[in-house]
């Protein structure tokens, strides 16, 4: 194919909901790349819970060609990226794939933090910025203001911004004639050896890990043999391909180009993401730099519902992380809950998402136990220790004491709802940082907060009590000594590991009382009565009973028919196989997720 | 033991909380119903030739409500198709609204040696509450009537307002009346039936009030003298119904008429619930079934557990060894460990401790296997 000056790699960053994917799908349609008609909305967010969320979560790349004023005709990648914070580690994975940003902006919202956060990841990158102002024909648009806030906030010339309305397809064509005088062409050399970053990947069937690259120099075709940097297998190309947004099979891929390659790769963990794809034969002396590792913010256990799918879990966690390199675990055990996973991940949405995708795309049930974070523990004997999972904690006479993280949050809310904000927040442990008016409607409130309280119904809180107003962002920014104590659940006596939690010790009894009060009313009633007790340490601090069934017994066999009642014999006894035991009482695992989730007062 | 069960699916009205085949518009169609059950009576006869039955059930709806001549005429279906040993218990079901001494002394004439009267409460509001069409004094007058014959009467539990006293005051008015067997049901309300709107609407004693009622019925029963045998059946010394222990005994029984099961050989039949396809099948020489089931030798045992863990004396080790050919105490040792507490295991029987069989269900699951 053509010249490589004639390529253009870029992302699209912009905040949740400023039109990212809509003007994505206007690209595509006017450089022909999809018919109006075929269109699906949102095109490129494909999953199902992408659409139905309304958010990307994935980056999906997609090649475009597109005849310039000039005469010339180019091939455009286009690499979507997430907008939200959870997924900033989708977003480095891209821009290290492109030489150019296009920056929405909204022109009635101007510009949101986590815009900001993308804009310096790009520029980290050393990649070029394009600004874009969408949404003009709302009423409410300025986007000369906007203009100015890029320029002052951001310190880009916005001056030349395209206005546009992905919407009404108004001001496309502008993007378009600037994304080729913006961006650069991509650098590299045909003639040297191979070197791919590999962007991300999937498992695909009947091929294989198939492998998202950017080459960086040399080429690839079908046929060659190609290993990676950090594992010494080789596969023969089986494939090479462009996305159109679908795999289209291109014969070779050169330097600057972006693209799949499909060697029928069956191991999933011998191809990272981040690492460097070369040519077994006439291998690059050096990798391609990488990415930084992530760290994991929320932790939860996560086990197959029915006890005897550890293998099918297993096997779904490890083709998710292939497609998603930020998810981290290993195997874990629960007592109450047999075996299953921990696993990290980059923030509550994040980790809800890939919940859903577990249950979703690979048809299992499963249990996720409270999410937690990650605490220091610094032990007596000066040792330190993180501890995301409560039964790891050490005995209490082996604490010096803990610390625990500490986000900073940034608060948006219209003036209304600033008191309810701030008792939140303050009911939350928080530290009031200080608060600025953006304008007549939107205020910014700033806080430090323990990560501990926002993983536990912060959002919920936030939304319901702003009537989902307010929104929010976070970042890490270190660890606190605090007053934390294990929480442990005990049924009929006997502790409920999968129920214990690292809690500050003013809330322990509210939380204690609380999960008493929810058990109290999810566990069946059993044979005998079962006391549910909250406890720190050795000390009970709330208790509820599940009082003994009393009645369990089917009716008369009306003239013999008992094949009625032995139905519903067998289903009351199919249900037991999703019963957990602790100790004699049995619990549905539905319990440990209602109780998880209801979690609110 | 065989038992033969015949089903008379008519009503004088359709009482709230009826969930079985039973029809209080269709007593005009008595007369070719009956003759439908003789002719199902004769179809089925030559494969049962080598059975002796020894219990023959008239159950409903109301069999009392149709004229007393085909009861009459059934009884002697039946011994004209069956072989019905010499002693065999004939029960037929009545509501006390429908009877007469004509009616009664008809039936003892043909051989009807037992009767199952419909009392449910010596409550009247709570007779009418449940759509009954008798009331307290009703039964009396046909207690009256059966004085001295073998009988039977039947108490709800769980109704709209009914108090421990209520039961109690029930009870004795049973026993007082002469009954020697008394069924004690929990009413369960399905889903369809208007007393289900009720159960809905919380007007209905929750489950734990029925079960302090159930037990407070228990204990009245035993001090008069009423010994419990099966979860919901009492009755004074030798007066079980023969019928309904050979259903927890698992042994055959035919079923004649709309809805009625079967158990011949471990084979579980059950006919048609549509009264016109029944009419249909029988008339153009075919049997109304609609449901027919093998039960192999894992759900023969599954069931025999299942049915002997309702009865007060519970699993016969004996039998169960000589039945399915090993030891019911090794082979379910686990179940029993798991539901020691709640068993008595005594002189070679397993039984669910009297106090544990209202909650049988929970019990009886352990002794189950998971299929599939």
């Amino acid at each position: 194919m053509g010249k490589k000056s004639n390529i253009r790699n870029f992302c699209i960053i912009a905040h949740i909901d400023h039109g990212k994917s809509t003007l994505a799908d206007r690209l595509m349609e006017r450089t022909g790349q999809v018919s109006e008609r075929d269109m699906e909305a949102q095109l490129l967010d494909s999953m199902d819970i992408e659409r139905e969320r309304g958010i990307t979560i994935k980056l999906t790349p997609v090649r475009m060609f597109y005849k310039a004023k000039n005469g010339e005709e180019y091939e455009f990648n286009l690499i979507d990226t997430p907008g939200h914070v959870d997924f900033t580690y989708e977003v480095s994975r891209s821009l290290a794939a492109c030489e150019g940003a296009i920056l929405i902006v909204d022109a009635s919202q101007g510009v949101e933090a986590q815009t900001l956060a993308n804009v310096y990841l790009a520029l980290e990158n050393n990649l070029e910025i394009l600004p874009v102002i969408n949404k003009i024909d709302l009423p409410s648009a300025r986007p000369d203001e906007v203009k100015t806030e890029i320029e002052e906030v951001i310190g880009l010339d916005a001056s030349a911004a395209p206005l546009v309305s992905a919407k009404e397809g108004i001001g496309i064509d502008d993007v378009l004639e600037a994304i080729v005088s913006a961006f650069p062409p991509p650098q590299g050399d045909e003639r040297a050896p191979l070197k791919a970053l590999i962007f991300d990947s999937y498992y695909d069937n009947y091929k294989g890990v198939i492998l998202f690259v950017r080459i960086k120099d040399g080429c690839v075709r079908a046929g060659d043999k190609i290993k990676t940097f950090r594992s010494d297998k080789v596969y023969e190309v089986v494939e090479t391909g462009v996305f159109s947004p679908n795999l289209q099979p291109k014969n070779g891929l050169f330097a600057g180009e972006v693209g799949y390659i499909a060697a029928s790769i069956k191991s999933i963990q011998d191809v990272a993401v981040g690492d460097t794809v070369m040519n077994a034969d006439n291998p690059a002396p050096e990798p391609l730099p990488g990415y930084k590792k992530v760290q994991s913010v929320v932790f939860c256990g996560i086990y197959p519902l029915d006890g005897s799918k550890f293998n099918d879990l297993k096997d779904a966690i490890l083709k998710l992380q292939l497609n998603d390199a930020s998810l981290i675990f290993e195997p874990d055990s629960s007592v109450a809950l047999g075996f299953g996973f921990r696993c990290g991940f980059l923030g509550l949405l994040h980790m809800e998402i890939m919940q859903e995708r577990i249950e979703r795309e690979f048809g299992l049930e499963i249990i996720t136990t409270a999410p937690s974070v990650s605490y220091k523990v610094i032990k007596t004997d000066g040792e330190e220790i993180f501890v995301d999972n409560p039964s790891h904690l050490p005995p209490v006479s082996e604490i010096e004491h803990m610390e625990e993280p500490i986000v900073k949050a940034d608060i948006y809310s219209p003036p209304d709802y600033l008191g309810q904000i701030m008792d939140l927040c303050r009911e939350k442990r928080g530290t009031f940082l200080g608060m600025t008016y953006l304008d007549k409607s939107r205020v910014q409130l700033e806080y430090n907060l323990p990560l501990n309280e926002i993983i536990f119904d912060f959002f919920d809180q936030i939304k319901s009590r702003t009537r989902g107003y307010a929104s929010f962002d976070y970042e890490l920014i270190g660890y606190e000594r605090s007053k934390l104590v294990k929480l442990d659940i005990m049924l009929n006596g006997e502790v409920c590991d999968a129920l214990s939690m690292i809690v500050h010790e003013d809330s322990a009894y509210t939380r204690g009382r609380t999960l008493c009060e929810n058990l109290k009313e999810a566990i069946p009633r059993q044979l005998f009565e079962v006391p549910v007790q909250a406890a720190i340490g050795g000390k009970i601090i709330a208790r509820e009973t599940v009082k003994a069934v009393r009645k369990d017994v089917l009716a008369k066999c009306y003239g013999g028919d008992i094949t009625r009642k032995k139905k519903l014999l067998e289903k009351q006894k199919e249900g037991k196989k999703r019963m957990r035991s602790i100790g004699s009482v049995e619990v549905p695992s539905e319990v440990f997720m209602q109780i998880l989730k209801t979690n609110k007062d | 033991m065989a038992g033969i069960y015949v089903h008379i699916p008519f009503c004088k009205s359709k009482c709230t909380y009826c969930d079985f085949a039973s029809y209080p518009d269709k007593l005009c169609f008595a007369e070719s119903y009956m003759a439908c059950v003789y002719r199902e009576m004769a179809m089925r006869s030559p494969e049962l030739e080598g059975m002796t039955f020894d219990t023959l059930y008239i159950g409903g709806g109301t069999p009392s409500v149709i004229d007393e001549k085909y009861i009459a005429m059934l009884v002697a279906a039946a011994k004209k198709h069956f072989k019905l040993a010499e002693n065999a218990e004939i029960t037929i079901e009545m509501n006390p609204g429908t009877v007469s001494a004509g009616k009664i002394s008809l039936y003892e004439k043909c051989g009807i040696n037992r009767f199952s009267v419909g009392l449910q409460s010596a409550i009247d509001s709570q007779l009418e509450n449940i759509g009954r069409i008798h009331n307290l004094k009703d039964y009396l007058a046909c207690a009256k009537l059966l004085k001295g014959k073998n009988f039977s009467a039947d108490i709800m539990i769980g109704l709209k307002n009914q108090s421990i006293a209520d039961i109690e005051y029930s009870i004795e008015v049973a026993a007082s009346s002469g009954a020697s067997h008394i069924s004690m049901y929990a009413l369960s309300p399905e889903d369809g039936t208007p007393i289900y709107t009720d159960y809905l609407n919380g007007e209905l004693p929750d489950g734990d009030t029925v079960a302090e009622m159930y037990a407070a019925g228990v204990k009245r029963l035993c001090a008069l003298g009423f010994e419990r045998y099966e979860v919901s059946n009492f009755c004074k010394k030798g007066k079980q119904s023969r019928h309904n222990l050979n259903y927890w005994k698992r042994g055959n029984y035919i079923g004649f008429g709309v809805a009625a099961s079967s158990c011949v050989n471990n084979v579980r039949m059950t006919n048609t619930f549509d009264l016109d396809e029944y009419f249909k099948c029988i008339l153009s020489n075919h049997f109304a079934v609609v449901n027919s089931e093998e039960v192999d030798k894992d759900g023969q045992e599954e069931e025999y557990i299942m049915l002997a863990l309702r009865t007060s004396a519970g699993i016969d080790l004996a039998e169960f060894a000589s039945l399915f050919g090993s030891d019911f105490t090794k082979k379910y040792a686990e179940a029993l460990q798991k539901t020691r507490g709640y068993i008595e295991v005594t002189d070679g029987f397993v039984k669910i401790k009297d106090e544990f069989l209202f909650v049988q269900n929970s019990i009886i699951v352990e002794y189950l296997r998971l299929r599939g």
